[in-house]
């Protein structure tokens, strides 16, 4: 069969560490390739270097037979391959058309210099309208959520006209809705004759939409299905090497002795333009208690945690934990009463990535007398505490001392969730604690929300995948437009009836599903 | 790692490498020897007892005019204002040395120092405080305020402070008291030795304390300190004041070690504030780096006179040297703050690829 792209003993070694070792990779002409693998397998890293952004170590990639060599984005773009990076590459403060024609500005006939935007404008509309998209060219992209950002990012590279479209987990990112839309988006795409490759660790998706699997394990190829002779239960065995959990065990386990740890009480908070995103929430978390909080992303969730975590002001409403008032407390403030924070934009507010994995890891604790015993940092306390928490969460790495910026991003989440649970907090606020983690991971990371609430402690968890919600917590409040418009019980709730008060049906005594 | 090391170290040496080139040229051009006239400006400025102290000597204000930079550009902030706060310290450490009667050398010297740094903190304080809290851009202000300060302070040495008896605006000359004394017959005073101590200071807040870390990450990423509890607004403030006082204490010293009264061109020209920036550039921001390249760049001012001296080479020559580094030097700073180059180079290959894909 015709192959579109494909790659000769492809190998990608950062100094000592080898990322990717003699890939082998294939895709046909108008297939859907899904990839899928741990983090950390090399995933991402394989994608980079057929999009001209990261140069081989050695080995070759082939264009339709013929030998080509990327030496740049621009080189792959030219030449119909284009690429959405895990993590989006927007610039905020330019508007829809602007990031879409970043770069390929359509400029004024008669005066070169002055861009020409009611063309620019036109021409944008009519691509959205062409793939069926729902966007507002002028608004600015800071306003946007995450999915319609992504949704940008393939606009981008469907106006310069590629035939290969490489996304790098799209879906980790999406609301369960957005997901389905851009599921149909993607088959959509595949019918307009477009060859897709898709890195996911979903594997719900990969049966629904790819034609055929590939499957990276530790920088090497360990596998490749057709799709329709393979099931999920299969791949997450490949992947793995052992067979993996693909539900959660929670035993719902009740604590003795419960107490209040957490109570909130009509919170109310204005955005910047004085819109109110969180509207009079009330709510509380007891000892040995996840409190989840579903929701159709851009529903006040995100704003909720800001306040929660000292990132935002209240204007009204209080907090009160473990009886003591923390209304509006700054951050450092929090951290130090007990509170864990596993923030929802890993790389923005989790992690720096270019301060190295040690300055990473006691991000947050830098004032405790663990790390300045005599007040002043000690180098190898805080080396041993960042390889025990390396050791404890199998975070794959390259380089020991160097910077965040080379971990994968399933590894930089496991990161910050494992110093998060180091400091064994009171409170662990989680906001999408496994966006972009690998099914064993998951699996992990799930296993240590449950013994910590079995052990007393007392979880908030934001998630817009809401089987994770309603399988990991035990009493699960509804967010629509700012407010809790209901709270339900997950044991005896069905995915529908959360899913019709998620859009804004009336309470749960009243819907009859 | 290794390789980014080198791109750093390459980023501080090719700007004086190109402008010991172009200055070579140049003397080529006039028919000199350049190789000699270098020999004769690092040779005696570096490698005779005599110039080496003098360098020293004169190395001292710039390394407490360098590092004051160099902490705020670690934190991503721009206090350009060390030449106003460093006046302002070399000012009030004139006024207390020539008008507060002191027994103590030492106390009176330590009492200048202290108005000195609180001299330097309050002038910092004001753009600092607008840059935490109303989010105005501190390099702006403090840039302005270094022309009030210069105007304020020309006014007060020429009217209420000023010392009839010279022929020149000028003010009292400090008591002894307040003068430090020379080290053996070489001009090196104690104040060399408190700017190294401060170095030594310096180098272990940033690599070994909280502190040091709080400036790299806010520098880094104000987001992340921000959400991870460093206080930034709050460290803003307090970089600056650190900042406004180490100028604040350079001044103090330039005061009590070299100029003993205020004139109207105390800090030299350029001023040792502007040619802190250029050390704190050259230095690539690490303190280590501010030592070295306060020492080299000392060198190169006290090797104009010998150049002068020593051969028929107009010692202008060193000022176009000067002017070279601080030229290439800028490009890389423009670069840094505002990246018009590789803003201008995403949009071409952009752009570019938009062109491929058409054909
Ligand atoms: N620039 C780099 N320098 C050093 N090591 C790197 C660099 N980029 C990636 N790596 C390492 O290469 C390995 C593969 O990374 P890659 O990003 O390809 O993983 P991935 O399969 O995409 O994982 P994930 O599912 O978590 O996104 C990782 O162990 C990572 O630490
Ligand atoms: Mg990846």
């Amino acid at each position: 069969m015709e192959s579109m792209l494909s790659t000769k003993d492809l190998t990608k070694q950062f100094g000592d560490f080898t990322a990717n070792d003699k890939i082998n990779f294939s895709v046909r002409e108008g297939e859907i390739k899904a990839i899928v693998g741990e983090n950390g397998a090399g995933k991402t890293t394989l994608m980079n270097m057929l999009y001209g952004d990261l140069e081989p170590t050695s080995g070759a990639v082939f264009l339709r037979g013929k030998h080509v060599r990327f030496n740049s984005p621009r080189d792959a773009i030219a030449n119909g391959i284009g690429m959405v990076h895990q993590h989006f590459m927007l610039v905020p403060s330019f508007s829809v058309y602007e990031n879409i024609l970043l770069g390929a500005e359509i400029v004024n006939e008669r005066i070169p210099f002055l861009v020409n935007s009611k063309e620019e404008k036109q021409r944008c509309r009519e691509l959205i309208e062409k793939y069926g998209y729902d966007l507002d060219v002028n608004e600015k992209v800071a306003n946007l959520s995450v999915g319609e950002q992504q949704k940008i990012e393939i606009l981008k590279m469907l106006y310069r006209d590629v035939d290969i479209l490489i996304l790098d987990e799209p879906t980790s990112v999406l609301t369960p809705q957005e997901v389905d839309e851009f599921l149909i988006q993607l088959k959509k795409l595949k019918a307009k004759g477009k060859t897709i490759i898709i890195i996911t660790h979903k594997l719900r998706e990969v049966m629904d939409v790819s034609d055929s699997v590939m499957v990276m394990k530790q920088g090497q190829v360990i596998g490749n299905v057709e799709t329709d002779e393979t099931s999920e239960a299969e791949l997450a065995q490949m992947m793995v090497g052992r067979k993996v959990l693909l539900t959660v065990q929670n035993d719902h386990k009740s604590v003795d002795g419960r107490t209040v740890m957490l109570n909130v009480n009509g919170l109310t908070t204005n955005d910047a333009a004085g819109k109110t995103v969180v509207n009079n929430v009330s709510f509380h978390i007891e000892t040995g208690e996840i409190y989840g909080i579903a929701g159709v992303e851009g529903n006040g969730q995100s704003e909720l945690v800001k306040l929660l975590s000292g990132m935002m002001e209240s204007t009204s409403g209080s907090v009160v934990f473990e009886g003591q008032d923390i209304t509006n407390w700054w951050v450092n403030d929090l951290r130090s009463k007990g509170i864990g924070i596993v923030p929802e934009d890993r790389f923005a507010e989790g992690l720096c990535k270019e301060m190295t994995l040690c300055a990473n890891s006691i991000a947050g604790s830098t004032a405790s007398k663990d790390f300045s015993p005599r007040g002043v940092f000690s180098t190898k306390r805080i080396r041993d505490h960042c390889q025990t928490l390396i050791d404890e969460y199998r975070i794959r790495i390259a380089d020991f001392d160097g910077n965040v910026s080379q971990l994968s991003g399933g590894n930089a989440q496991k990161l910050i969730i494992a110093r998060e649970m180091f400091k064994s907090p009171k409170l662990l606020i989680a906001c999408q604690p496994t966006r972009g983690v690998d099914i064993g991971a998951i699996e992990f990371i799930h296993r240590q929300i449950i013994d910590f609430r079995d052990k007393g402690g007392a979880v908030l968890l934001v998630s817009s995948e809401l089987s994770e919600v309603l399988s990991l917590a035990d009493r699960v409040g509804v967010m629509y437009k700012g407010g809790i418009i209901g709270e339900v019980d997950p044991q005896q709730t069905t995915e529908t009836e959360v899913g019709l008060l998620m859009a804004g049906a009336a309470p749960r005594t009243e819907a009859t599903a | 790692m290794n390789r980014f090391n080198l791109v750093k170290l390459a980023n501080s040496l090719l700007p004086v490498a190109f402008a010991l080139l172009i200055g070579a040229g140049i003397m080529v051009g006039m028919g000199h020897n350049p190789l000699e006239a270098y020999g004769i400006m690092f040779g005696r400025s570096l490698f005779t007892v005599r110039g080496l102290t003098n360098t020293l000597h004169m190395a001292s204000p710039l390394i407490l005019a360098g590092l004051a930079i160099a902490v705020t550009f670690r934190a991503n902030l721009f206090n350009m204002g060390v030449e106003g706060q460093l006046l302002f310290g070399g000012f009030m450490a004139g006024i207390v040395g020539a008008y507060i009667q002191m027994s103590s050398p030492l106390l009176h010297k330590l009492l200048a120092f202290l108005a000195a740094a609180a001299a330097g903190m309050l002038f910092a304080l004001l753009p600092a405080l607008l840059r935490a809290f109303l989010r105005v851009d501190e390099m702006v202000v403090t840039l302005t305020l270094n022309y009030v300060m210069m105007t304020i302070l020309e006014y007060l040495a020429s009217g209420p402070f000023r010392n009839q008896g010279a022929g020149y605006v000028s003010t009292n000359t400090i008591r002894e008291t307040a003068m430090f004394s020379r080290i053996g017959n070489t001009r090196l005073t104690p104040f060399f030795i408190i700017s190294v101590i401060i170095f030594l200071l310096m180098w272990f807040l940033q690599k070994k304390t909280r502190f040091g870390y709080t400036v790299e990450a806010i520098g880094k990423n104000p987001q992340f300190s921000e959400a991870t509890g460093l206080r930034v607004r709050r460290n803003i403030v307090k970089l600056m004041l650190i900042s406004g006082a180490l100028a604040g204490i350079a001044g103090a010293g330039h005061m009590m070690s070299h100029e003993f009264n205020y004139t109207l061109s105390f800090s030299g020209n350029p001023g040792i504030g502007w040619d802190g920036m250029l050390i704190s550039l050259l230095g690539g921001h690490s303190p280590l780096g501010v030592l070295i390249a306060a020492v080299f760049y000392s060198s190169l001012k006290t090797g104009a006179d010998n150049i002068n001296l020593y051969t028929g080479i107009p010692k202008e020559i060193v000022a176009i040297i000067q002017g070279l580094i601080i030229l290439f030097l800028s490009i890389q700073l423009i670069e840094q703050r505002f990246g018009p180059v590789k803003r201008w180079r995403a949009k071409r290959q952009m752009k570019e690829a938009e062109r491929g894909s058409v054909e």
